[in-house]
């Protein structure tokens, strides 16, 4: 049973800044890949992962291919998870020649993450991402990852500071065109709020909110934390709570529309995004340990 | 069923049908998923599922095993109980639900190319190459030589480990007992093949622990036969999406001359030559 307040079709279009999407409920960047292994996928009563779906976040590229973080990358907390993937990804050129036209082709409704360590190089990457997407139908926008806090020379310390902010989301063409421009914000900071209004000031039509927060976790056996870069990004359930006391934050004190990201494992949960007034959600963690959890919300949000 | 014959891993509901020790050390689990088309393969020997508590209960990640069998809906796994999750499944009696997702990973061949199959596995490692002796142990080239591998003979699952098997266990024997020999499993193959290794040409596949893998690696280079083994790497997804999983692969063309590849896609099974030992971690992490 729905609560009485929610009479929102989560799979009908809805717009952001100039562009419409196809839904509400979305994945995360990083915990669904490119989008583009669930083809070959099947659940009971579904024809596919994307049933549903507004968005596929595509696992953040930066302008070269990365290779990633030592192993162990994951941990296990006992309602979470810590990861230190350390972005590894194809790099833009991949993803412009193969990626981007492979999901276009699905029909995959997609976002491109993107990050980089200066605001040139978002330049750059948004100009790419722009002009291979420039005729596709399905996708639908960037994401500008300003935010992940486990690669040591990047986005981490960038995105805490609302001047930076405002300089990658200008150099990222500050929301100009047809297509929508968000920016991913990382919790790590006091004041969300002042990040998510110097996005919006430089052109950004929403925020994704948030990004993991900073964790550790300590192997006894070693006495040593369990991670080789100590810090991991913390997320799944136990950062719900945490999450939506962000986005609330946002919500009453920056005049941005927000994409509610953290801890989503079910319909209730994305519900509780929505009643704070997040205009979409992204399911992340709980997307790995099943492919048809965002679907399968969709569904739910969709027919109670 | 994709496009090289492998069926589409499925995520379903289970129910737990039995689950009960076969030796002081390994449990069984049979698990009924609905579904599975008849006639058709429902997994290939060396893929895995990515096993689930429904609901509230779940883990924040699947717990990988390897398929032991899967006939009539009915999936088998053999696991050691070691942590959290697996020591939650050892106490799962009948009737409880699990999720499921599976099959998942590349398999070992199918065709052994005319050569002998050398089958070693070592404890929990068992699945894999049981399964494969099962579905191709009997059209292979040449009868194949499969060996297994326990800490004393009370860990042998010998409902599972019967006539077709030899057996090595590194806790010594009580005198009489001739189900087993005392030792390492490779020793065991290597004293097995004997001279016979000289004029047959074999392929030997290979899951166990880490140290019983290098030497298996070793075996196989000295005698110049194709090895495949299956890794375990410690995952997320399962599938694929969270590059948590990756192993370091040979790749002459890269800078460093390797590239991490997720064990749980593009393994668990790797052709040895395919991997990168020299930037391996004693564990296999890159
Ligand atoms: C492809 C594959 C097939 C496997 N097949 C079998 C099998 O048939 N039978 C069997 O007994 N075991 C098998 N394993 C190992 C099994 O997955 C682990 O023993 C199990 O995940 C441990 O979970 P836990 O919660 O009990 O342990 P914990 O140590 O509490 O687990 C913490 C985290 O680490 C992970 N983890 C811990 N040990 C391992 C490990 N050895 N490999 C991978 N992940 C690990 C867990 O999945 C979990 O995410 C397999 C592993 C892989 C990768
Ligand atoms: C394994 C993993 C990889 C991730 N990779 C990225 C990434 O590349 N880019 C990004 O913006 N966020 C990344 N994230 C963060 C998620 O997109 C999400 O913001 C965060 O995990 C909180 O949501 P959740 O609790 O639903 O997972 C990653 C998260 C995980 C668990
Ligand atoms: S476990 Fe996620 S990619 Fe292998």
């Amino acid at each position: 049973m729905m609560p009485a307040w929610w009479r929102t079709d989560p799979c009908a279009p809805f717009r952001i800044g100039p562009r419409e999407f196809p839904g509400r409920i979305w994945t995360a960047s990083g915990c669904f890949a490119y989008g583009l292994t669930g083809h070959e996928m099947t659940a009971p009563g579904y024809a596919s992962p994307y049933e549903g779906l507004g968005a596929v976040v595509t696992k953040t590229i930066t302008p070269e291919p990365r290779a990633g973080n030592p192993m162990p990358r994951l941990v296990e907390t006992p309602a979470g998870a810590l990861n230190s993937i350390g972005l590894e990804n194809v790099g833009l050129r991949e993803f412009v020649r193969d990626v981007m036209p492979r999901l276009e082709a699905a029909a995959v409704p997609f976002v491109a993450s993107i990050a980089a360590t200066c605001p040139e190089q978002f330049s750059d990457l948004a100009r790419a991402v722009q002009t291979a997407g420039a005729k596709m139908r399905h996708w639908h926008g960037l994401e500008l990852n300003l935010s992940c806090p486990n690669v040591a020379e990047g986005g981490h310390d960038f995105g805490k500071d609302p001047d930076t902010v405002a300089a990658c989301v200008s150099a990222a063409g500050g929301g100009a065109g047809d297509r929508a421009l968000l920016v991913k914000l990382t919790p790590n900071v006091g004041d969300i709020a002042a990040l998510a209004r110097a996005a919006a000031a430089a052109g950004a039509h929403a925020v994704s909110a948030v990004n993991t927060f900073v964790g550790l976790d300590v192997d006894l056996a070693t006495g040593r934390p369990c991670l080789p870069r100590r810090f991991g990004g913390y997320s799944g359930a136990a950062i719900l709570p945490l999450a939506l006391a962000k986005v609330d934050e946002i919500v009453r004190k920056a005049q941005v529309p927000v994409v509610g990201v953290g801890g989503i494992g079910s319909a209730d949960d994305a519900l509780k995004y929505f009643a704070l007034g997040a205009v979409a959600v992204q399911v992340g963690t709980a997307q790995m340990r099943d492919p048809f959890c965002a679907a399968r919300i969709a569904r739910q949000l969709q027919t109670g | 069923m994709g496009p090289t014959g492998i069926p589409s891993p499925c995520s379903l509901v289970g129910e737990v049908m039995a689950n009960g020790p076969v030796s002081s050390g390994l449990i069984e689990m049979h698990l009924r998923v609905p579904g599975g088309s008849a006639g058709q393969p429902t997994f290939f020997p060396g893929q895995f599922a990515m096993l689930n508590r429904p609901g509230a209960s779940a883990w924040t990640f699947g717990r990988p095993l390897s398929i032991l069998a899967w006939e009539g809906g009915v999936v088998r796994f053999l696991y050691r109980a070691v942590g959290r999750g697996t020591r939650e499944l050892a106490g799962l009696g009948a009737g409880s639900g699990l999720t499921f997702l599976g099959p998942l990973g590349n398999p070992f061949p199918a065709e052994t190319g005319g050569l002998r199959p050398v089958l070693i596995a070592g404890g929990v490692g068992l699945p894999p190459i049981w399964s494969w002796l099962q579905l191709y142990g009997a059209r292979a080239g040449g009868p194949a030589l499969a060996c297994f591998g326990a800490r004393s003979v009370e860990d042998v699952p010998w409902t599972l480990v019967g006539d077709r098997w030899r057996v090595a266990v590194e806790e010594a024997l009580a005198a009489g007992d001739g189900r087993a020999s005392t030792g390492l499993v490779t020793e065991l193959v290597t004293a097995e093949l004997g001279d016979s290794a000289l004029d047959g040409a074999c392929c030997v596949m290979a899951c166990g622990p880490w140290p019983m893998l290098r030497a298996v690696r070793d075996l196989a280079a000295a005698r110049g036969w194709p090895c495949w083994l299956s890794l375990e790497e410690h995952m997320g997804c399962g599938y694929g999406v969270c590059k948590g999983c990756v192993v370091p692969l040979r790749e002459p063309s890269a800078d460093v001359g390797w590239r991490p590849a997720t064990c749980c896609q593009e393994g668990p099974v790797f052709p040895v030559d395919a991997l990168a030992w020299d930037v391996m971690q004693p564990e296999g992490s890159p």
